[in-house]
């Protein structure tokens, strides 16, 4: 083995740990905030919705009931979500997480 | 006159029987004239003496005239009926099940009739190409202002529900680091679709509500109906939308100069009062009195309706569309 293909090799190594690393530190909390992030806003959007679902007269409900059919799995692990309060608190709660 | 001409007003104050002979003058004019009656009520039918439905249906001896009336109730199923529809064929029956409450809810509110309603109305505008006038005769509830307000209020609704979506499929694409694939992507989600397509919806009728349509408000001649018909003129003004005039029905006749009797004097006190607060209206409102009609014994149908089409001085040709 040549000293070049050691040096090749020792740098695949430093380069796998140091994207190992990085991905630990800063992608993996980083996407995991955002997606949450990303879920509460769905949530607000929800909200904005089906409003009615939780005794606020809303409007505009006879309208967004349309979007149903692509909702359905999402509208209904939201409803579940906000009624329950506890599920709800440690959800939110889980957000501010020290990862 | 614009193309579409709406008669609004409290219930009881005669909106049928004005809008009916002024669809029976326009058709008369040459115009071809679709009605369009939204009355849960229907006494369309008992005007013309003939039934209508859901269709558009040509008066008996009156080439030019179309009849439709619209049930808002049955709007409001059908609507219903075909979401569930939808429904089974995208998701699981597990799924639709526990949602139905939901959809249950959202045709039960108090704003779904209108909803209903609306949605009727942007639909037989958009399709009337072959009508040169289409008079719409509105429900007699205070749900016929929020109907007209709808599309203002409902288009920055739906703004926000798309900034809202468009948002957290954003943040969703971001979290896709690398080789993830994200959740949701925002030129395939059919949500943000589908909330375009009612805000155009909701565009039409607000560009053809302000520049091809004029409202007419029917009132009586009492100290009540003229506090609702002010109170509705101003809420139009707020949605932006201008009364373009009055019409005062069910004004009490005079009686026989020689009649002395107990019924004579009555209604000679009751002509007085009610020639005051028409002066009162005709001073009171920015916008002109087009009509006075008096009641009549007999209900208005057939040959009567010709003649309180005579009394109204709404005009009947056609300007060209406001540019």
């Amino acid at each position: 083995m040549t000293l070049a293909d050691r040096i090749g090799a020792f740098r695949e190594v430093v380069e796998e740990w140091l994207h190992g690393f990085y991905h630990g530190m800063v992608e993996h909390p980083a996407f995991e905030l955002i997606e949450k992030e990303a879920e509460d806003t769905d949530d607000a959007f929800m909200f904005g919705c089906f409003a009615d679902a939780f005794g606020i007269p809303s409007p505009v409900s006879y309208y967004t009931v349309e979007l149903l059919p692509y909702l359905a799995d999402d509208f209904e692990a939201w409803e579940r979500r906000m009624w329950d309060r506890g599920s709800l608190l440690e959800r939110k709660g889980e957000q501010y997480h020290v990862h | 006159m614009e193309k579409f001409v709406f008669y609004g007003g409290k219930g009881g104050v005669g909106k049928t029987t004005v809008s009916s002979a002024y669809a029976l003058t326009c058709a008369r004019a040459g115009l071809r004239t679709l009605l369009v009656s939204t009355d849960p009520a229907h006494s369309t039918s008992d005007v013309f003496d003939q039934s209508f439905d859901d269709d558009p249906r040509r008066v008996e001896g009156d080439e030019n005239l179309w009849v439709m009336e619209i049930d808002p109730e049955e709007e409001v199923d059908d609507h219903m009926q075909e979401i569930r529809r939808r429904m089974s064929d995208q998701v699981s029956a597990g799924i639709v099940n526990e949602i139905d409450r939901q959809i249950e809810l959202a045709h039960r509110t108090p704003g779904a009739h209108e909803a209903a309603l609306f949605d009727r109305f942007i639909e037989v505008m958009r399709d009337s190409d072959e009508y040169d006038r289409v008079v719409f005769d509105t429900s007699p509830t205070g749900g016929t202002l929020r109907l007209l307000s709808l599309p203002e209020f409902l288009g920055d609704w739906i703004d926000r529900l798309v900034q809202k979506r468009t948002k957290s499929i954003d943040l969703f694409e971001k979290a896709a680091i690398g080789e993830r694939e994200a959740r949701r992507k925002l030129e395939s989600d059919p949500i943000v679709q589908h909330l375009k397509r009612r805000k155009e919806k909701f565009e039409f009728a607000r560009e053809t509500l302000r520049n091809d349509a004029a409202f007419f408000l029917v009132m009586n001649p009492d100290e009540l109906s003229i506090r609702e018909t002010d109170r509705a003129v101003e809420s139009l003004r707020e949605y932006g939308l201008e009364v373009d005039g009055l019409v005062v029905n069910g004004v009490t006749p005079d009686p026989d100069e020689d009649d002395r009797g107990r019924g004579g004097r009555y209604l000679r006190e009751r002509v007085a009062t009610e020639r005051e607060r028409i002066d009162h209206i005709r001073e009171a409102f920015d916008q002109p009195v087009v009509a006075v009609i008096e009641s009549r014994v007999e209900e208005v149908k057939g040959d009567l309706l010709a003649d309180v089409a005579a009394e109204l001085d709404v005009e009947v040709e056609r300007e060209p569309p406001r540019a």
